[in-house]
């Protein structure tokens, strides 16, 4: 069969697949799935014959882990979805992630409160990840807006980073057995110690296979006018590592604002980075003009990508998870928004379209070849 | 001596694929608790939409039993009697 892209939505009322062939010239909507519940993260899980993932995050009736082995036609639930053990005394209140492991069958899973749940068989049943989820910073963090939740799982060999809000960057270099906090140069706008060890709320975190050691980070910014404790931080939103993320510097220079949500590398140049910024008092497009920021020289300097993107009158959120990078030649950028639109940035979001306008409002937005 | 408690559990439609399309199940039990507990039994996958991991009710379903709120009573500790019913119904909220 020939090559298809399909790109999962996850939004406030079930889980939408959208499938096209390589032009992206149309798409055609499955869905939803997940009986109108909110779906905050689907992984395109490529290795092997392609399943589909979805967290079904149920305010009635617990979290469930959704799976398709048919490209998204029909969902049905895992065996088991993670929960923490009887005694543990805390209980599973989002799903925020899923994100492949090692393993051809093996996954991770990050949720709310922030813990890490891993599983060796495609998700049918669930291990606590001891040495993040009791770390003993665990009780210290606080939840941000979305809760407290572990919502980045970048893992690169057998180094694991992981993203909490508001816990910081967590590195593991001895394949989860242990993590450490790694946020020398990321700072917090909201505390009185503008560089703490750990509690950043750190909003995504992105890397590419072809640079080791390269991260990019989209932190909370938006504090160059703090008057509190700590007088002003500007530019900590957008960073950059270059060592495994030991330690982090600002890229932010060139932006419209530093705060934003999602952080997405070009999938064949590690030098290319795009972030979506937003006034970070509402949390909207500057000006009610949206638009992307594309640097194509590792965060040096930035560029504005908006041609086919409303001009005014625009005042919706792109969350954490909610852009993503197709891997085609000429790759293609997607976007979903708190309003309910899928945008399709073709030509590396030179040029945008709006694939669907009147969908439930988007938490996130994953896409493949497959 | 000590005789058995039968009663009635309404299962609301949207959790009634966990045990096999039941509307209702009667089981044995002499309080709210000892329901969930003999649910979590007979039923796992039933009583895992029902509780979290701690055991607690989860926050938008209410029980009743037959019209009283379990939360009017004395909670999970409220003593059942051979012939009531004790109501899942979830919270009417979401938007």
């Amino acid at each position: 069969m020939a090559e298809r892209v399909v790109v999962t939505i996850g939004t406030k009322k079930g889980l939408f697949v959208a499938e096209g062939s390589k032009t992206r010239g149309k798409f055609a909507l499955r869905g939803p799935f997940g009986n109108g519940v909110p779906v905050y993260s689907s992984l395109i899980d490529t290795r092997g014959t392609p399943k589909l993932y979805g967290s079904s995050c149920n305010p009635w009736f617990g979290m469930k882990v959704l799976v398709s082995k048919d490209l998204g036609k029909t969902f049905k639930e895992t065996k088991s979805a993670p929960a923490f053990p009887k005694e543990d005394g805390r209980a599973l209140a989002n799903i925020w992630s899923i994100e492949p492991g090692l393993g051809k069958k093996d996954l991770f899973c990050g949720v709310e409160p922030a813990s890490l749940f891993h599983s060796s068989n495609g998700g049918d049943s669930w291990e606590l990840v001891s040495g993040i989820s009791n770390h003993d910073h665990a009780k210290k963090w606080q939840p941000g807006n979305g809760g407290l939740c572990m919502h980045t799982i970048y893992r690169d060999g057998n180094r694991i980073h992981l993203g909490i809000s508001t816990g910081g960057h967590y590195l593991s270099e001895d394949g989860g057995a242990t993590f450490q906090a790694a946020n020398n140069g990321v700072g917090a706008g909201f505390s009185p110690d503008p560089y703490p060890e750990f509690g950043q709320c750190v909003h995504k975190i992105a890397g590419h296979k072809d640079a080791p050691g390269r991260l990019y980070m989209q932190n909370h910014g938006g504090w160059s006018e703090w008057t509190g404790p700590g007088g002003s931080r500007p530019d900590i939103g957008v960073l950059r590592s270059d060592d495994h993320g030991h330690t982090w510097r600002s890229i932010a220079k060139g932006l419209p604002t530093d705060f934003g949500f999602p952080i997405v590398v070009h999938p064949h140049d590690p030098d290319v980075v795009y972030v979506m910024p937003l006034e970070p008092t509402t949390r909207t497009c500057p000006g009610g003009s949206p638009a992307v920021w594309r640097s194509e020289n590792g965060g040096d300097s930035w560029r504005k990508l908006a041609k086919g993107l409303p001009k005014k009158e625009s005042f919706f959120t792109v969350q954490r998870d909610g852009m993503d990078v197709d891997h085609l030649k000429s790759p293609a950028l997607y976007f979903g928004t708190t309003t309910g639109q899928l945008w399709i940035g073709r030509d590396g979001g030179e040029e945008w379209d709006c694939l669907f306008d009147s969908l439930p409002p988007i938490h996130c937005v994953k896409v493949a070849v497959v | 001596m000590e005789t058995s408690t039968s009663i009635t559990i309404h299962v609301p439609r949207e959790l009634r694929v966990e045990c096999d399309g039941a509307r209702e199940l009667s089981l044995s039990a002499s309080s709210v608790r000892a329901a969930l507990a003999e649910l979590e039994r007979l039923h796992p996958t039933l009583y895992r939409n029902i509780c979290d991991e701690t055991g607690a009710v989860r926050r938008h379903l209410n029980l009743f039993v037959n019209s009283a709120h379990v939360r009017e009573r004395q909670g999970l500790e409220t003593v059942l009697v051979s012939g009531d019913t004790l109501f899942i119904l979830p919270a009417v909220s979401g938007g």
